[in-house]
């Protein structure tokens, strides 16, 4: 198996295109990154010295606001005073200065980058080999079907690992040379069940990383399947591209109206909107996402393994 | 000598389709076996099937007693093959593609790869990007990529495909060694009926899916019977005396004498006969026919294999 993945990654890092890939992440790394610090030096951030009594006000604000507005966006009202409060307690300036940690966070947008190349090498693996006419030569080896196919899979994964690690790394080294590091250690503090919690930053920059990446893993593996299946490369760019931008925008418009649309892909992708939001349609819980999400995967791949064992190769 | 290769009553459906219907024959150890037929006749599919790239509908094929469709991993693994073109990684050098396809098969050491390299003769090459290779460097790779494993039979669809007049013979060359040295079972296909009738030992042809013919390439090009072609003068007297002897026989006429069907063992009762009747003989001489000729003759579809012949030019 080893052997079989060293050769997909031979056949994927040999190819030009997808060193442009990495190269355009880095680039556009970099164009984020001058980007902000040209913002920033444009507008100076003032410290505010009664930042406790600004943070107070908010509270107060949003408890008043918390009588008024509807059920939904009582959560997230409450997490906030909740976060307040505990900054004022436990002496922690908000208003810092522009670091490393917060472009590492704001580099988090170039997901959908890495994602979108992780689908362009999802929607190849398997098609070219066709295109190609190399799959002719490939499936006349002592190696089943099956353990082809899994070795193709584990490839992309492990691309689009590569690909989020080159993404954290150079927007770590990146926000640093730029920004620095931040003046004091300021941890990320977490809002679970009520309770504040202090988290370290980095931790909680690869956990937000990692849910973030849902959508690219699941949009890479139909990319992968529609692949195997219909032996169309383009076709399954351009499905999976097409549903990564529009995706959540048509659920959402759904679940407005329909009750279903929580069983639709998109709409449980988002996995951050029970830590920090309102999850889109009403009694939606982390717990159900993850068993759709399941579903779906274990859904796609045994539609790629089903057909690409029993097809026939001609052509 | 023993079968390698087992064809049993293969038949192949597509969409309802007979598109090979109840194949049947054995391919021993040591022998170049051609596969041979107009366009069309199912070949490619038949060796499709060997390899197990397409799913057979009934019947069964064994490679060294193992069932491709049973016991794919064990029959494959004694098969190395081209089917039709030899398509490469272009954007890897040869010796990348080589190294892809020896990871994938169990305990291929370099020097094996180098040494199929070398039986191919593309040292020189071998470090270059396939794109930069032509359609006859391809081939090689693709013998060379066919040959790592050193199988025990060795499939290629029309191999000669696209090689010079040079590099036919050399790939003829290579197959009839790799038989008698290396003892393999060599299949192959293809249109060059001349080019068959040099490489093969046995030949079958296939027509609209059907296996019509198996026979030792010899025995094939000269059928049952041979035909002799004797210049004679007179002519006509000595045409009588034929009709004498054998009432049945068809005489074609030509300039300076005829040519009749006739059997070895009849040739000196004939010649005595004719000095008898004091008739002047030039010249005897066996007609040996093409393996074209008996196979437009077998076929009955002159029109479709010319164009069969043609078309690979
Ligand atoms: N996928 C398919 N669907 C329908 N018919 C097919 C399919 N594949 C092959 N055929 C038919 O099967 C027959 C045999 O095709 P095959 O490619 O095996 O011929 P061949 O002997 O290799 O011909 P050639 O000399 O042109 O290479 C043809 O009539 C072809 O039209
Ligand atoms: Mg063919």
């Amino acid at each position: 198996m080893l052997m079989l993945i060293q050769n997909e990654w031979m056949k994927i890092f040999r190819r030009p295109g997808t060193l442009v890939m990495v190269g355009l992440l880095l680039l556009m790394v970099m164009i984020t990154g001058s980007v902000i610090k040209y913002q920033q030096n444009q507008t100076t951030v003032q410290k505010q010295i009664n930042w406790k009594a600004d943070l107070q006000q908010q509270v107060d604000q949003s408890k008043q606001q918390l009588e008024k507005v509807s059920k939904v966006r009582v959560p997230s009202i409450k997490r906030s005073i909740a976060l307040n409060q505990y900054q004022i307690k436990h002496n922690l300036n908000p208003n810092q200065k522009y670091s490393m940690w917060d472009f590492v966070s704001d580099g988090s947008g170039l997901i959908q980058l890495a994602g979108l190349f992780t689908i362009i090498i999802a929607a190849g693996i398997v098609a070219q080999e066709f295109n190609w006419g190399t799959i002719k030569l490939l499936l006349i080896r002592p190696i089943s079907r099956g353990r082809l196919l899994l070795s193709k899979y584990i490839t992309t994964i492990l691309f689009a690992l590569t690909m989020l690690v080159i993404l954290f790394i150079f927007s770590l080294i990146t926000g640093y040379l730029l920004f620095g590091t931040p003046e004091t250690v300021v941890p990320y503090l977490k809002y679970v069940n009520g309770k504040v919690a202090e988290q370290s930053m980095i931790s909680h920059l690869v956990v937000f990383y990692g849910m973030r990446s849902v959508t690219m893993l699941m949009l890479s593996t139909m990319a992968f399947m529609i692949s195997a299946v219909f032996r169309n490369s383009s076709l399954a760019i351009g499905i999976s591209i097409f549903l990564m931008f529009t995706g959540s925008e048509l659920t959402m418009l759904l679940a407005s109206k329909f009750h279903w649309a929580k069983y639709i892909l998109f709409a449980n992708t988002d996995l951050s909107q029970y830590f920090d939001g309102v999850p889109m349609v009403e009694g939606m819980t982390f717990h159900f996402s993850l068993a759709m999400l399941v579903s779906y995967f274990i859904m796609f791949q045994v539609l790629a393994f089903a057909v690409f064992k029993k097809r026939d190769v001609a052509a | 000598m023993s079968a390698v290769v087992e064809i049993q009553n293969v038949t192949k459906k597509i969409k309802g389709k007979t598109i090979i219907d109840s194949l049947n024959f054995n391919v021993k150890k040591g022998e170049v076996f051609g596969f041979l037929g107009p366009n069309g006749a199912g070949k490619t599919t038949t060796i499709r099937m060997m390899v197990g790239l397409i799913s057979i509908t009934s019947g069964d094929i064994k490679i060294s007693g193992y069932s491709i469709k049973k016991d794919f991993e064990k029959a494959i693994s004694q098969v190395g093959g081209i089917v039709e073109n030899p398509e490469m990684y272009k954007f890897l050098t040869g010796y990348q593609n080589l190294l892809h396809y020896a990871r994938m098969s169990k305990g291929i050491k370099q020097t094996q790869i180098q040494e199929a390299v070398r039986l191919v003769g593309l040292s020189e090459r071998i470090h270059d990007k396939v794109k930069t290779y032509s359609l006859g460097m391809r081939q090689r790779l693709g013998l060379a990529q066919a040959l790592l494993h050193d199988p025990k039979v060795l499939i290629l669809d029309e191999p000669t495909n696209g090689l010079d007049p040079a590099g036919i013979r050399e790939m003829r060359d290579h197959l009839r060694m790799l038989a008698k040295e290396r003892d393999m079972a060599v299949i192959v296909s293809s249109h060059l009926l001349s080019e068959m009738e040099m490489m093969c030992d046995r030949i079958g042809i296939i027509q609209r899916g059907k296996l019509i013919d198996v026979q030792l390439v010899n025995d094939f090009v000269n059928g049952p019977e041979k035909f002799i072609e004797i210049k004679v003068s007179p002519r006509e007297a000595a045409i009588k005396l034929l009709k004498h002897h054998f009432p049945e026989i068809k005489v074609q006429v030509r300039e300076k004498g005829i040519i009749i069907p006739l059997s070895k063992e009849q040739v000196p009762l004939l010649v005595r006969e004719m000095v008898i009747a004091n008739i002047d003989i030039f010249n005897v001489r066996e007609q040996s026919r093409t393996l074209e000729d008996r196979f437009l003759e077998v076929t009955e579809k002159k029109g479709e294999a010319l164009y069969a012949y043609a078309d690979t030019k």
